[in-house]
């Protein structure tokens, strides 16, 4: 009876010490074409969804910002626009790959001074306690292995009065678009993959790991959990897309 | 995925709650701040007149239809959002015309002072805003240089230079032609000088009726009071001007004006 504790990995079964690194490779294949192939798979509305988040978050002058799975920067870049040069924003991801495209992109257009760089597991967050206004994770969360984890750890690294945004994709609220959106995920989708980035299997999982994700109420439920106040979540798109968002009290 | 970039139930019920109901469409904020940023990108100098408000939350709120913009500049570019999560710094309010004036108006207080616009929080922050957005001026000829070289930019530069100019001084001799014409070879329109005396005259007339009107009042007065109708005293010496009669009008008792 040594059965080794295993999770998901779209709709595989891993070791739990093998998805960190089966997410990694990846997200190693996506990389350099990640921007490409998220406006591709989302037709640009990836950005509106972004532009949301930002809104929600509701970042002021001069406060400090964590943005988790932060991917190419695009909410890490919003947010140092708006803390300006007495805040700080901190841009992590747990793939180097990934990170340095981030971090060359952002310094490529100029954006330095209040943008810092961090190679951190969500997991376990190399910060101090109460050391943030905002935490942020933009389609990061599902890829995460213990994600109770990450979300007690944003909790702990907030400052009272702080809040956390989890962008993430979650369940279409009517029938019709979720028969819509599972034809366009598995047929359409990873073929894009193929196409632009050569790596359907990466797209593929992509696809099946949006529907391991639990839904809008069971990550509401997941964030109360965790400590996390005030819960509630916004629907964009018809469900396809989630934000969540929960304060430190 | 659809390309539905409207904002769902969630996020209206929180807009209904915080900020008033009617959102702009987030695909059109996007666009419009994708416009608005490469319009300033234009003129870089100009761009720099954001710089006191780095960082500060600008909400513009139209009354009637309730609408909510908020704008954030930064050194990268200036963010539009809906309703944003946070108070802002400053909040300018005022209807569709009000806003519409303040922002073509050159002394922006009148319209303040009208008060169609009203200015909650930091003002200081209103008034770099407008002086930053005022102050841009894109060199057409310059971002034209970039894409044609210099010697063509420089010469469509002074043929629309040249063809302004023209459209300037047509329109001005076009405008002496047509009013010469209808004053003095049409005699459709009065020439000012006509129009001049026209008002003159108008305006005498307007005092001598003034004047009558004023002795009618006179004379129908003395004649409800028959025994006033006897002082000699005023017999003689009551030779006004009909001038002075109406400046008297009433108070002045007796028939000797008459």
């Amino acid at each position: 009876m040594s059965e080794k504790e295993t999770t998901h990995f779209g709709y595989q079964q891993v070791p739990v010490d093998e998805k960190v690194g089966r997410v990694r490779q990846v997200f190693d294949s996506v990389a350099s074409r990640y921007d490409l192939m998220n406006d591709l798979m989302s037709l640009g509305v990836h950005r509106i969804w972004k532009r949301q988040t930002v809104a929600l978050a509701g970042v002021r002058r001069g406060q400090q910002v964590l943005d988790l799975a932060s991917g190419t920067g695009d909410l890490a870049e919003r947010f140092a626009g708006i803390v300006g040069a007495d805040g700080a924003v901190v841009m992590s991801d747990i793939n180097a790959a990934m990170l340095t495209q981030g971090r060359d992109r952002l310094i490529d257009k100029g954006r330095v001074g209040n943008l810092h760089f961090a190679l951190a597991n969500a997991e376990q967050l190399p910060f101090a306690s109460g050391s943030f206004d905002c935490v942020t994770i933009g389609f990061g969360l599902r890829n995460v292995t213990h994600k109770e984890r990450a979300l007690t750890e944003m909790q702990r690294v907030l400052r009272p009065g702080g809040r956390a945004l989890i962008l993430e994709f979650s369940h279409p609220t009517t029938r019709a678009l979720s028969r819509v959106y599972d034809l366009y995920s598995f047929s359409v989708l990873p073929n894009l993959g193929r196409l632009i980035a050569k790596d359907a299997e990466s797209y593929q999982y992509l696809a099946e790991s949006i529907r391991m994700h639990p839904d809008q109420e069971t990550l509401r439920a997941m964030m109360e959990e965790a400590g996390f106040e005030r819960c509630d979540y916004f629907n964009l798109s018809g469900g396809i897309v989630a934000i969540h968002r929960g304060y430190k009290l | 995925m659809s390309p539905d970039s409207d904002l769902d139930e969630g996020v209206r019920r929180d807009q209904e709650g915080g900020a008033p109901g009617f959102g702009i469409p987030a695909a059109v904020l996007a666009a419009a701040e994708a416009a608005l940023n490469r319009y300033i990108a234009l003129d870089p100098e100009g761009a720099l007149g954001f710089e006191p408000i780095y960082g500060r939350i600008i909400a513009i709120e139209v009354e009637g239809i309730g609408a909510r913009i908020t704008l954030i500049p930064g050194p990268d570019r200036l963010q539009i959002f809906g309703a944003y999560d946070a108070t802002p710094d400053c909040l300018i309010r005022g209807t569709p015309l009000g806003l519409a004036r303040m922002a073509a108006a050159r002394r922006k207080e009148s319209e303040l002072g009208s008060g169609s616009v009203e200015i909650e929080g930091d003002t200081a922050i209103a008034q770099d805003l407008g002086k930053a957005l005022g102050g841009l001026d894109v060199d057409w000829e310059e971002q034209l240089a970039r894409l044609l070289g210099d010697p063509v930019a420089h010469q469509l530069g002074e043929g629309v230079r040249a063809a302004v100019q023209w459209g300037r001084r047509t329109t001005g001799t076009l405008g002496a032609d047509l009013k010469e014409y209808l004053e003095e070879e049409g005699r459709l329109l009065p020439s000012r000088y006509e129009l001049d005396a026209f008002l003159a005259d108008v305006d005498t007339l307007r005092d001598d009726v003034e004047r009558l009107e004023a002795r009618v009042g006179r004379l129908a007065r003395a004649a409800d009071r028959p025994s006033a109708a006897h002082t000699p005293k005023t017999k003689g010496r009551g030779k006004k001007s009909g001038k002075d009669a109406a400046r008297h009008g009433g108070e002045d008792a007796g028939p000797g004006g008459a």
